[in-house]
């Protein structure tokens, strides 16, 4: 990039930040506690005050699951929209009548699939 | 052939620099965050009938911001027992660099924009997608249950809102025919804000972009009072302040996004330069989203899911079908 002309000024307050900032870090890094030896409590994870237990990494939600299967499928296809919105003047109805067409044939699976993952028994 | 010293100073004086790293970039970023956190905490205390922070400054705490900046950045640097380093540390960095990349694309005012892309509407929205993705990493990294619980909502969460999102903003693309920001923005001058034509698709923008930042009522991921910050809990404090960095800029873009969008960007009476006009409807919607953290209570995950897929994605396709009207026409019947 070339220089456009800034004043020296300007570039003095710049020089003044990073210096700033430069001594803030030397200062985080000079003064902030260290602990050389952290206790066991100290790197234990969080649990409301209880001593920690079992694995850090629970089980997944998994009723949910159906909805992120829906979503892989359904966020590309909002994706082909855009090229289609893109051009709608000049599309015409040439244009829409497919897309509308795609729109139906991709809703009515959803629907169905909604349908399915709302039925909390089969997960 | 000039010394390395004055390129340096050169590429450190261009106005390239300068956008990305004071104004609209990095600092003025920081500086309005750490102020916004502090409105932000004033104004739900005035809704709880509290008095909020009052004490890091003779105006009414104004400096309190500045003051959890210091602190936390001089806290110890603590990481849990069985934590990846690595993605613990990277998360809330590359979620900086993502916010810094979102920033980059809007148009502050006539010129004033880091980078003009031809494809700015879907490549904001594409980048921000990548955020929930890295909660989860970050959720996962610091082995324990809280985060962990909360990065997972993140990633459920995205399922529910990111659709009606990009088709919220199909809506503004039909109508103006351009995925340019600023080629929006100049359609709305000669057009008027797309904010009549496209109200339902505003509101919906509004309400998926909420989801998309955490905050309430859609903040399952860090949810305070069910799982103490979610994917935030295990932090310590410097790592915690680039956590919320991150979630502040991600505010201030879909802010400027909306306002782009639909109430014209930096366009307006010309009495006050355009980059105030933009200034004052960024904060407008800034201090809208904060009014809905003290307004609203907080969705159940099974009800957002259920309502994401089913509300929120029928209203926008009726918003898709009245912005296709708008632009051929209503036939007559």
């Amino acid at each position: 990039m070339v220089s456009q002309g800034i004043p020296e000024e300007t570039g003095y307050i710049i020089f003044l930040f990073a210096a700033t900032l430069a001594l803030v870090i030397t200062l985080r890094l000079v003064i902030s506690p260290r602990d050389p030896r952290p206790t066991p409590e100290k790197k234990a994870p969080f649990e409301s005050g209880q001593i920690a237990s079992g694995p850090g990494r629970t089980r997944f939600i998994i009723q949910y699951y159906p909805y992120i299967l829906m979503f892989v499928v359904y966020d590309v296809i909002a994706m082909f929209l855009f090229a289609w919105a893109l051009d709608l003047r000049a599309l015409g109805a040439s244009g829409t009548v497919p897309v509308l067409t795609f729109m139906v044939v991709a809703l009515v699976p959803l629907a169905y699939a909604l349908h399915l993952a709302g039925q909390r028994e089969n997960w | 052939m000039p010394d390395p010293i004055t390129q340096i100073i050169q590429l450190v004086t261009s106005t390239y620099f300068l956008e990305i790293v004071v104004f609209p970039g990095l600092i003025s970023i920081a500086i309005l965050g750490a102020f916004f956190t502090w409105f932000e905490r004033k104004l739900t205390a005035r809704v709880q009938l509290r008095i909020g922070p009052s004490y890091s400054s003779p105006a009414g705490g104004i400096l309190q911001g500045f003051a959890d900046i210091i602190k936390l950045l001089f806290k110890e640097l603590i990481i849990p027992e069985g934590a990846d380093r690595f993605f613990f540390i990277m998360s809330p960095v590359t979620a900086l660099i993502i916010g810094a990349a979102l920033l980059g694309l809007i148009p502050f005012a006539p010129g004033v924009q880091i980078a003009n892309v031809e494809v700015g509407l879907p490549a904001f929205l594409a980048i921000v997608t990548l955020s929930p993705t890295l909660v989860l990493l970050a959720g996962w990294s610091a082995n324990s249950k809280f985060p962990f619980i909360g990065g997972l909502r993140a990633l459920f969460q995205q399922t529910a809102y990111e659709i009606p999102l990009w088709l919220s903003a199909l809506g503004v693309v039909m109508i103006t025919g351009t995925l340019n920001l600023t080629g929006i923005v100049q359609f709305q001058q000669n057009n008027g804000w797309l904010i009549l034509p496209q109200a339902l698709g505003a509101l919906l923008f509004i309400v998926t972009s909420t989801a998309e930042m955490e905050r309430l009522p859609f903040d399952l991921p860090e949810a305070e009072s069910e799982i103490m910050m979610g994917w935030q809990a295990e932090y310590p404090g410097p790592l915690f302040m680039l956590v919320q960095g991150p979630a502040f800029i991600k505010l201030y873009a879909f802010a400027a996004l909306f306002s782009t969008l639909y109430l014209g960007g930096y366009l307006g009476p010309a009495i006050i330069p355009p980059i105030v006009w933009f200034f004052l409807k960024t904060i407008v919607i800034i201090v809208a989203v904060m009014l809905f953290r003290s307004t609203f209570p907080r969705v159940r995950l099974d009800q957002l899911l259920r309502q994401g897929w089913t509300t929120l994605l029928t209203l926008s396709i009726v918003n898709i079908v009245i912005a296709y009207f708008i632009v051929v026409g209503v036939p007559a019947i």
